[in-house]
């Protein structure tokens, strides 16, 4: 454990605490001692290069991918306890999309902690589900078998289930990877209501262009912690530099990393 | 025969082989539910091991019960037998897939073979002691429910039963965790407890199904019933319950039959019945049946034949091909020596247009195009939004645009 400090407090209250935490595949550290606090009430984005270990870090926080050490405390609790409070939506490649369910049978999945054993599935729950996908804008699409649906419908399906668990803490894995633009809207509309609503959120982004306009806080991650905090503060041409090595160069950074230009360009 | 199969079916031919009926449908029930996950779980193939290495326990506790009774046929003993060493074989799977560089399917093989070798000489030891029932141990291997005891047939019945009520007080997990292994973590579910779970309801179901199908077959109707509900239905939940249904119809249908006649093996029949189930819907779903897609096909194809002849038409082409021509007569577009009629020249005219706004909307959107699946056979208007075709419309080069 880490000595007591200043920090402890924070973690104390935040959705997600993560100290010192490392995770390696064989003996190479996909992930080395990272300290990130995810604050209460923020849309979070994790961003590093391919291989950052930016997935592999969130896996680890809902535990599934096993740590090699560090500490993981959801709302000051170990994650075990507080799994009812926080959604998680996953990557389009983790399911076989030729699986016998409907839209709305994928949504209901977001239900079952509310249904008991001897319980059907009722009409108010399919009711609730459907709102879920009015929200994402997929309630004409409920009676369709997942694999009919395109890349963002299927991404927008994974919201809508994440809805209806009505988390306090909804981690994302890459939601708008491979989706179109009117998805990527649809999706960001939703993240930022739900924001409103006091939720928190935690999404791995891989495009920096849209780091300033989406979220308010972002975590730099290239296998150590590079800055985490406040987009103003933090997604400097500086830091970015640092997290992502000569990839970027310089005219890129400074596009990025300049807060009218940005915005401007959306 | 007929006589005592109708008999059988309407449990008029006696206590005894009613219980044996009800039993097999329970039976066949449990083994398609629990059978739709595994199936769903990708996991078809683990059913042959669990069966498969069932026989060495089940013939050991046959030798053991024949040497301290001197009759070997005692059910429960033998089931207690044949589930020790279908664990044994589980594990063996587990161990080798977990902790070598081997697949699943190699690990089954392995484990699956072995076992079932060994099961094979046990019984030529059996065969050489001078015991009582040494000729039933065969029965466990195709199925024979002629004889079967009540108690029997009420410990098969009541244990599916058990079976089936485990499986639907835990459906949901296990939908999840079919569905999505990691999510279901995510929801406080253990995968790896789940997995366990589902894999001890098979083997209770292929243990308490051997004497009704013997172990070779069981997995069949672990198996055929998941598929044939595919065929069905693209829930989860009626999925189940299709299977559920076809297991019961075939235990019951099977179990009456080999009731009719003596020495008819249950096992088979039984399967023989899922199968009958199962091409029912191969042939006839609606969706996915073969003959709806054959019909599918063969209107898809006369619908092509029937825009390019009316493209020919527009274009004053000559029509060499039969079914084109079939199409354009069957139509009234075509008279019987090939000329078009007034109502043909109208469609040809309508096709040609249709064929302008589509390459327009190829050429202006190429992306979009891609994505629209039969793309310039539908109707254009039903395909697209209609302010899209009305600037299609609108940028139709002149000739073209006065066709109409």
């Amino acid at each position: 454990m880490k000595p007591f400090n200043a920090s402890q407090h924070a973690a104390d209250s935040s959705p997600l605490a993560i100290t010192g935490l490392t995770i390696s595949y064989g003996q190479k550290p996909v992930v080395f001692s990272v300290d990130c606090h995810v604050p209460a009430g923020s849309l979070t984005a994790i961003v590093g290069p391919n291989g950052a270990g930016k997935s592999t870090l969130l896996k680890a926080a809902l535990g599934i991918a096993p740590r090699l050490s560090g500490d993981i405390r959801v709302y000051g609790q170990p994650y075990r306890s507080q799994a009812h409070r926080l959604a998680y939506v996953p990557q389009r490649s983790s399911v076989d999309w030729d699986f016998p369910t409907t839209v709305l049978e994928v949504v209901l999945m977001g239900l079952f902690h509310t249904m008991r054993w001897w319980q059907l599935t009722r009409r108010h729950h399919r009711n609730k589900a459907m709102e879920c996908l009015t929200r994402v804008g997929m309630d004409a699409f409920a009676e369709r078998q997942i694999g009919q649906l395109s890349g963002g419908q299927q991404q927008r399906v994974f919201l809508a289930r994440a809805l209806a668990q009505e988390a306090d803490l909804t981690i994302l894995d890459e939601p708008f990877a491979g989706v179109d633009a009117a998805t990527e809207k649809a999706i960001i509309e939703v993240l930022k209501s739900l924001k409103r609503e006091g939720k928190t959120l935690l999404c791995v982004h891989h495009d920096l262009s849209t780091v300033r306009e989406y979220f308010d806080h972002v975590l730099l991650l290239n296998i150590r912690r590079i800055a985490m905090g406040p987009v103003d503060d933090v997604f400097t041409a500086e830091n970015l530099q640092q997290t992502y090595g000569g990839r970027l160069n310089t005219i890129q950074l400074e596009r990025i990393a300049t807060p009218d230009s940005s915005t401007s360009q959306v | 025969m007929i006589d005592s199969f109708w008999q059988a079916l309407t449990f008029t031919a006696g206590y005894n082989t009613t219980l044996v009926t009800l039993g097999s449908a329970m039976l066949g029930a449990s083994a398609g539910m629990i059978g739709s996950f595994i199936v769903l779980r990708k996991r078809s193939l683990v059913s042959d091991a669990v069966s498969h290495a069932t026989l060495p326990g089940l013939v050991l506790a046959f030798i053991i019960l024949a040497l301290l009774t001197g009759d070997g046929r005692w059910l429960p003993g033998l089931l207690i037998g044949a589930a020790a060493s279908a664990a044994i074989g589980l594990w063996g799977v587990q161990a080798i897939s977990s902790r070598t560089r081997l697949g699943e399917d190699a690990a089954i093989g392995a484990v699956l073979s072995t076992l079932f070798g060994l099961g094979v000489v046990l019984i030529t030891v059996v065969q050489a002691l001078n015991v009582k029932g040494q000729s039933g141990i065969d029965s466990y291997l195709v199925g024979a429910t002629a004889g079967m005891l009540a108690s029997e047939a009420q410990l098969i019945g009541i244990s599916a039963l058990v079976v089936l009520i485990v499986v639907f007080m835990f459906r949901r997990q296990f939908l999840l965790v079919c569905f999505d292994r990691q999510y279901a973590y995510t929801r406080g579910i253990n995968a790896d407890h789940i997995d366990m779970m589902m894999l001890l309801l098979l083997l209770t179901v292929t243990v308490i199904g051997l004497k009704v199908t013997g172990l070779i077959l069981i997995v069949a109707l672990t198996i055929i019933p998941p598929v044939t509900g595919r065929f069905w239905t693209d829930r989860p939940s009626r999925l189940i319950a299709i299977a559920a249904l076809c297991g019961a119809l075939s235990g019951y249908i099977g179990a009456a039959a080999s009731s009719s006649a003596s020495g008819l093996p249950t096992g088979p029949l039984i399967v023989l019945t899922a199968f009958l189930l199962f091409s029912i819907g191969l042939l006839f779903s609606p969706r996915r049946g073969m003959v709806a897609m054959l019909l599918a096909q063969h209107r898809f194809r006369r619908r092509v034949h029937l825009r390019q002849g009316l493209l020919s038409l527009a274009r004053d082409e000559a029509i060499y091909d039969d079914l084109t021509l079939k199409v354009l007569r069957r139509h009234g577009y075509i008279r019987r020596d090939g000329v078009a009629t007034p109502p043909g020249r109208v469609a040809a005219r309508d096709a040609e247009h249709e064929e302008h706004l589509w390459s327009l909307y190829r050429q202006l959107y190429p992306d979009e195009a891609a994505q629209l699946d039969h793309q310039g056979l539908d109707p254009i208007e039903e395909s697209l939004p209609p302010d899209m075709v009305s600037s299609l419309e609108n940028r139709l080069p002149s000739p073209a645009r006065s066709a109409r």
